[in-house]
């Protein structure tokens, strides 16, 4: 029916309009397919190579000894990643920290070797800057030479005193993640992917939508198609569809944009992600599924902002009460986490983020599935007919 | 064949409050015949052939265009009129046949059907040249002479034309001229909005001045400057204007 519609030549002739458009090119199938994951890809690049330069990397401690403690000061000395530097005094080492001679340091007590040596606890002092990305690994490098430490001491104590080696722990605890590699892949997935899409669907169809409705008012070729036999139902559905599709394609450019290097090959991707990446077919039809009454649903929205527009500049200046009324919430989905109470799934652009979050957190579930696609779909088409009536009111199409 | 009898509209503005845009108008043009909307800028002509041209719903009053009333077939008015303004663009990133292509579906020219009167336009309108270039490159010459194509791709009967000079340089308005002229030797119903005198001198069968959205005068060129005893069309036009009451004082 809809092909041999006029709302199908309306349809036809935008899309081939649209697609024309470069802008509409390079924000909806370059940027998501090349741009994102050349951005990603670049940024977990260098955050890896920084990660790994700053494990390799040797860090200045000072120690202030101010009596001896040849054991621990011995097992600084023989840790590579560490080179010390002795202070006589805690100034004298404060000020070398504040001027990054050293990265952190470490006083020892007067009384801590004898404590250490009566089985009790020697008293340290570490000093560091939060401030300074290098002086926090210090600390951190510090913290770990002074636990290895305590613990052969321990062992020691536990020896010389003949206990058990239970004695110094009263529990055993073994954890056990029961997620499989490719599940924990998936629920990472689901903490930004959801939240992507619905940016994708919302934002994609802008410049579509503004071109379609404000920009035919500005250009003048609006008079001409309204004096067409087109109905205005006709028009109306021809370029809700248009910017409908467009943001489909965003969506999943989106999608294919991020999955697809975690997906295929990009391993130190999946290392930043932390395990295997995949998702399997019903979960991406699922998602494909609710996504369209989301871009049905936004495409109306921004449909209504068009029409009401006098042109694509007055149209631009509504996007932010747009954006609000879409990443809010989303946003708040974020907060909700996925197993959440089944009100959530009335409540639009968030149902639809967090039943993306259920499908990819293995939590599918069927009746909030339903409530959240049938109320979405309602939304949508509450905002469609608002959108139809808006292109009915001649004091809004002809507004000057 | 257009009569429109007791058009009105009117709209609401915040600075002006009610404002009556056209005032019961009435009009009659026959086939062959080029009826020309004589008037200032902001007299009422473009809300007249909207409403004509079901862009507007008038509040009061009604019209028939080629027999269909225009508030209950809509459809079939639009489908039995061409309408052509100085001000109506192209869509810049369609060819120039994609435009005229379009304009046929939207009238339900399909297949075989369309394609012939494409061609057949292209090639009366000398549009062969450019017609796979895109709209935004064309010159104004050959973006009008597209605009023409498009408005008769689907042989309206009646051809509204609002200000269809307007902006245009000399050579350009006498293409849209000739065309006019030539709607009338095909036997279509014109109605033509302007306010330039030579251009109604030139075509017009008969002339309604249009002031404040009433009709001031109706008549012949001729006519209109024996009822003002001016020789010249443009002080014929002025006199009416001035002794014209303003109906919203």
């Amino acid at each position: 029916m809809f092909s041999r519609s006029l709302s199908y030549v309306v349809f036809r002739k935008e899309l081939r309009e649209t697609l024309r458009d470069k802008r509409v090119l390079l924000g909806v199938i370059v940027s998501p397919l090349l741009v994102t994951p050349l951005i990603l890809g670049t940024i977990f690049f260098f955050a890896g190579k920084k990660q790994m330069q700053k494990g390799e990397a040797i860090l200045d401690i000072g120690i202030v000894e101010q009596a001896a403690f040849p054991e621990l000061v011995q097992q600084l000395d023989d840790n590579a990643t560490i080179k010390t530097k002795h202070f006589d005094t805690r100034e004298e080492a404060i000020t070398a920290v504040e001027k990054r001679i050293v990265r952190a340091v470490l006083v020892v007590s007067e009384t801590a070797r004898s404590d250490f040596q009566n089985d009790q606890s020697a008293g340290l002092e570490m000093i560091f800057t939060f401030a300074n990305e290098t002086s926090q690994s210090a600390k951190s490098r510090l913290q770990n030479v002074i636990k290895e430490f305590d613990k052969s001491a321990l062992a020691k104590r536990i020896q010389t005193m003949a206990l058990p080696e239970s004695f110094a722990k009263p529990t055993s605890l073994s954890i056990n993640n029961i997620a499989t590699s490719e599940s924990t892949g998936s629920f990472v997935l689901g903490l930004f992917l959801p939240y992507l899409i619905v940016i994708s669907a919302a934002f994609g169809g802008i410049q579509t939508a503004f071109d379609l409705c404000a920009g035919e008012k500005e250009r003048s070729t609006m008079e001409t198609l309204l004096v067409s036999p087109a109905s205005r139902s006709d028009i109306v559905q021809g370029k809700l569809f248009t910017i409908f599709t467009i943001s489909l394609i965003a969506s999943l450019c989106a999608i294919t944009g991020i999955v697809g290097p975690l997906a295929f090959g990009l391993d130190f991707l999946k290392d930043s992600v932390g395990n295997q990446i995949s998702i399997n077919l019903t979960s991406v039809l699922a998602m494909l599924l609710i996504v369209v009454p989301l871009a049905l649903f936004t495409s109306s929205l921004l449909l209504v902002i068009s029409s009401f527009a006098r042109n694509q500049k007055e149209a631009q200046t509504y996007i932010l009460p747009f954006i609000s009324i879409i990443l809010l919430p989303a946003m708040l989905s974020t907060i909700f986490g996925a197993e959440t109470q089944l009100y959530t799934a009335f409540i639009p652009v968030m149902n639809i983020s967090l039943t993306m979050k259920q499908i990819l957190g293995d939590l599918f579930d069927p009746l909030y599935f339903a409530i959240s696609l049938g109320s979405s779909f309602l939304y949508a088409y509450i905002v469609m007919r608002i959108a139809t009536a808006f292109f009915q009111r001649e004091n809004i199409l002809f507004r000057t | 064949m257009i009569i429109a009898e007791n058009l009105t509209k009117t709209f609401r503005d915040r600075k002006r409050g009610l404002v009556r845009a056209v005032n019961n108008l009435s009009l009659t043009c026959h086939p062959g015949q080029i009826f020309g909307l004589l008037g200032a800028n902001g007299a009422g002509k473009t809300t007249t052939l909207r409403m004509l041209g079901t862009l507007l719903e008038p509040t009061h009053g009604n019209a028939t265009i080629a027999g269909y009333d225009i508030r209950k077939n809509p459809q079939e008015v639009r489908r039995s009129i061409g309408f052509l303004s100085g001000s109506t663009a192209l869509y810049g990133r369609l060819t120039a046949r994609e435009m005229i292509q379009y304009f046929g579906q939207l009238n339900n020219l399909r297949g075989t059907d369309l394609s012939t009167r494409v061609d057949e336009l292209i090639e009366r309108l000398k549009i062969g040249e450019f017609e796979n270039g895109r709209c935004d490159k064309l010159s104004t010459g050959q973006k009008q002479r597209v605009s023409i194509a498009r408005s008769i791709v689907h042989r309206p009967p009646v051809m509204i034309f609002d200000e269809p000079t307007s902006g245009l340089d000399v050579m350009t308005s006498q293409t849209i001229m000739a065309f006019i002229e030539q709607c009338r030797i095909d036997n279509l119903t014109v109605v033509f909005s302007t306010h330039i005198m030579s251009e109604v001198e030139r075509l017009c069968d008969r002339v309604a001045i249009v002031h404040h959205g009433v009709i001031a005068a109706e008549g012949s060129v001729d006519e209109l400057r024996q009822l003002t005893g001016e020789a010249v069309m443009e002080n014929a036009f002025l006199k009416i204007v001035h002794e014209m009451k303003d109906p919203h004082v």
